[in-house]
């Protein structure tokens, strides 16, 4: 056997026994998350959420809402979250020295005072210039914080330091939520008597399109632009699908930093958000389950299937290469922050099962992918194509667009937020395009992220955002 | 060149046959999921339509109950309202029926809500929910627990002992609110025999459904010493709800609890429920508690510190938590009318600066 012939048979039954895993990967995901999703229905129909509206006995909950130069937006969006059902809710804005009017409009808009204020330094943070409170009793609620700028971790970190509750939801100030969502997230809290519930996640919805008054979802449209739309899809499959499934299995490794709610005390103890990587949010629930596992302490991190935050996706290839360059950076520095749980059996599930997972395929997924296209054109244009390699593309791409198909299911049989037939066929459409149109761009944008961590870039890339002002009545 | 080409042809054709079978399969699946989601939304189309109809004739049944107080509910109401009585076999409707009185029932009472009640065991639907009680599948036992429950049919009372102790907590729950809506106070004998823990969310729950009834005397000593420390929990917290004063002492003793959760809440519970001596029993226990009881301990001392903790607050305002320094400071600013000249002397005369401290202080006691 020669060199190249030997190179050629590693490389096609490389890539078989890696498709042949990722395959089983997709099955047990699929039938986890149906049997999640089946008991978290089944459940939720006995839960009257009115019940914990006005209960004093309900646990406090902080919002924690940095916010850099939005200024256009800062006013309608911290009314809507000072609208939100909780009895026992605070509002912490947090100015992360912004280079535009949002402090001044905050204070205009709220009639806000620099209060005297004792910022107690539990996770050390930068400079707090001032704390600001309300003279009207109706904003007691909220308490506006200016500091220097030092990135969304650092302020989400001071956040915390000032938080008095018991657990705090950190938010992405321009998300708009359901008026129920923190009622929803503080029930994972509540409803586990046997393990310490140390997080929990809620959905995230892509809301371009979608009709928005007064920092309220009015009504649901599926995106306009192909790029939403694709998200959307890409958002159905990764909440509905992937993440009930690894909740199934108490392996769920990330919650989204747009909405997510966290055990303050286990977060301070844990030493707060890293502001060193871009990827802060996947970072603190890795560290938060390290240090539950370290101590062998029973935990779960929960996660609500419930559409409850609605976002505004990337409408251009520029912001959205970013966007995806960045979660690459930040899933490879947890994972090399966390090396030690990598295959390590004293972790149980965490590193036996989900380190790897991503590690093989979030992590090395796109190169393989990269590198197995590449190996394909060289052989295609040296005639020593292997037409093995090919079909076993072919039956990954057919693999992919099920698994979507599946996704839009399951979609459809749950919450069905797309009500018109023609919707869910778009959606269809879009998921047999997927692979050819936007997955390649997806894979491209995690190759650059991994060239940028080995080329030391670490900036977070500006996320230029078109604002829900434009969204109403789009149709 | 060739040659080249005849090889990769064949080798096409080989690999093509092996593989065919797997792809055409993926294919198949695909074409059969689509089938079924185009099928199901159709279905569903045609379902919606057929729910609507029935919900309506449903609505009219219900609202003619709810809105005529004079009206018999009888087979000749059923008759004169929807023009035949057959519906009763109606598995569809039933359905369809028993959401709509459970849902109306919530938000019902009065001679009203009594004719729902007639309605519902017209409708026999009593005997169908009484049979689901033996039902395979948790969620219908559990369904059905909350539909007589909402419906008072006070049969099921007889059955509740069987899922006090249910495997499936979803089925306790609606047991054990259950009994506490048909017995009241009386209801929480539950907690002497109840072997799984309960939950933040049914105590909460429960706490709602008795915070409907009027207030009791109820002795709640008896479960703080429950081996199932929930129920303890649970205890602490009627007790703090309902101002058991005389319970104080056995409070108190809860401080020595073995479990951190029934510590906390007694903590908590003190707060509402003390004496002259209760912040010495806080501070005796003090140094042996975690950070987090600590500053649950200093929070009560807000409440009830006087000047003799003066001292002990003041010691605090050394402590290497910026936390507690705070909450200290507090304490002590509202432990008596000297309180807070005694947090402005050790400011000036500390080494340690604490001017934001008192300055944050100030502030909040002049909102």
């Amino acid at each position: 056997m020669s060199w190249q012939t030997f190179l050629l048979h590693v490389f096609t039954y490389g890539i078989l026994v890696y498709s042949m895993i990722l395959l089983t990967f997709y099955l047990l995901i699929g039938a986890f998350s149906i049997l999640e999703t089946r008991s978290y229905l089944h459940k939720n129909s006995f839960t009257d959420y009115r019940m914990l509206a006005s209960s004093t006995e309900a646990p406090t909950m902080s919002i924690l809402a940095p916010a850099y130069n939005e200024g256009p937006t800062i006013i309608e969006n911290v009314r809507s979250l000072l609208s939100l059902h909780y009895n026992n809710l605070d509002l912490i804005v947090i100015n992360d020295g912004s280079k535009d009017d949002t402090l001044e409009q905050l204070i205009k808009a709220y009639d806000l005072y620099k209060a005297d204020f004792y910022v107690t330094q539990l996770i050390k943070t930068k400079k707090v210039n001032g704390i600001y409170r309300s003279h009207n009793p109706v904003y007691r609620k909220l308490t506006v914080v200016d500091k220097e700028n030092g990135g969304k971790a650092d302020a989400l970190n001071v956040g915390i330091n000032i938080a008095r509750s018991d657990y705090f939801v950190c938010i992405d100030v321009d998300c708009v939520l359901e008026q129920d969502a923190i009622l929803k997230l503080a029930k994972p809290f509540l409803e586990s008597s046997t393990h310490r519930v140390i997080a929990a996640g809620g959905v995230v919805r892509v809301a371009n399109s979608c009709e928005i008054e007064g920092g309220r979802l009015v009504k649901v449209h599926l995106p306009k632009k192909f790029l939403p739309r694709i998200q959307t899809l890409e958002y159905i499959r990764a909440f509905l699908l992937s993440r009930m499934a690894w909740t199934r299995l108490n392996g769920l490794l990330l919650i989204s930093g747009a909405f997510g709610a966290f055990d303050r005390e286990i977060v301070i103890n844990c030493g707060g958000y890293h502001t060193d990587t871009v990827g802060e949010d996947m970072e603190l629930v890795v560290r938060m389950r390290r240090y539950m596992e370290e101590r062998e302490e029973p935990y779960k991190v929960g996660f609500i299937p419930d559409p409850l935050c609605w976002t505004e996706a990337p409408s251009s290839y520029r912001i959205l290469g970013r966007q995806r360059n960045r979660w690459t950076r930040g899933t490879i520095e947890t994972l090399r922050s966390h090396k030690k749980m990598f295959f390590n059996p004293n972790y149980g599930i965490l590193g036996m099962l989900s380190y790897p997972y991503w590690f093989f395929f979030e992590f090395l997924a796109p190169i393989i992918e990269f590198l197995g296209t590449i190996g394909i054109i060289i052989y295609f244009f040296t005639y020593a194509i292997n037409w093995s390699a090919v079909v076993i593309m072919i039956g990954v791409i057919c693999i992919g667009i099920l698994y979507s198909i599946f996704a839009i299911l399951m979609e459809v049989l749950t919450y069905n937020q797309y009500k018109q037939r023609k919707d869910i066929l778009k959606l269809v459409l879009v998921a047999i395009l997927e692979p050819f149109i936007f997955h390649p761009f997806v894979v491209w944008s995690a190759v650059l992220g991994n060239i940028s961590l080995l080329r030391k870039q670490n900036s977070w890339g500006e996320m230029t955002r078109q604002g829900f002002a434009a969204n109403k009545n789009p149709r | 060149m060739l040659t080249i080409k005849t090889h990769l042809y064949s080798s096409f054709i080989i690999y093509w046959d092996i593989q065919s079978i797997a792809l055409l399969a993926i294919v198949i699946l695909m074409v059969c999921l689509l089938s079924f989601m185009l099928l199901y939304l159709l279905v569903k189309a045609g379902h919606e339509k057929k729910h609507t109809y029935w919900r309506s004739k449903s609505d009219t049944l219900i609202h003619k109950a709810v809105f005529d107080d004079e009206e018999k509910i009888d087979d000749m109401f059923i008759e004169e309202t929807l023009g035949s009585d057959n519906l009763k076999k109606n598995r569809y409707f039933r359905k369809i029926l028993t959401e709509e009185i459970i849902s109306a029932k919530k938000n019902i009472s009065g001679a009203a809500a009594d004719n729902l009640i007639d309605l519902y065991r017209l409708f026999e639907l009593d005997k169908y929910a009484i049979r689901n009680l033996n039902h395979l599948k948790w969620y219908i036992r559990a369904k059905a627990i909350h539909e007589l429950t909402t419906m008072q049919i006070s049969e099921l009372v007889d059955h509740l002992h069987l899922f006090i102790n249910d495997p499936n907590e979803y089925v306790r729950m609606e047991a054990q609110s259950a009994l506490v809506q048909f017995n009241g106070f009386e209801g929480l004998s539950f907690l002497d025999t109840i072997a799984y823990p309960i939950s933040d969310w049914q105590q909460i729950k429960l706490l709602q459904l008795l915070s409907h009834l009027p207030p009791s005397s109820i002795d709640t000593t008896p479960w703080f010493e429950s081996k199932n420390s929930s129920v303890a929990v649970f205890a602490l917290k009627l007790a703090r709800n309902y101002n058991r004063f005389e319970q104080h002492d056995a409070i108190a003793k809860c401080l020595d609890h073995s479990d951190a959760k029934v510590r906390l809440e007694a903590i908590l519970c003190l707060n509402e429920i003390y004496t002259d001596e209760t912040s010495d029993h806080l501070i005796g226990r003090f140094l042996k508690e975690s950070l987090k009881h600590q500053l649950a301990m200093i929070r009560v001392m807000q409440t009830l510190g006087t000047e003799r903790d003066i001292l002990f607050l003041t010691d605090l305002l050394n402590h290497e938590s910026d936390q507690l320094k705070l909450d200290a400071a507090r304490a002590l600013a509202h432990a008596s009318n000297n309180g807070m000249a005694a947090l402005e002397a050790y400011s000036e005369q500390s080494e340690q600066d604490i001017t934001e401290i008192v300055m944050h202080i100030k502030r909040e006691m002049s909102v």
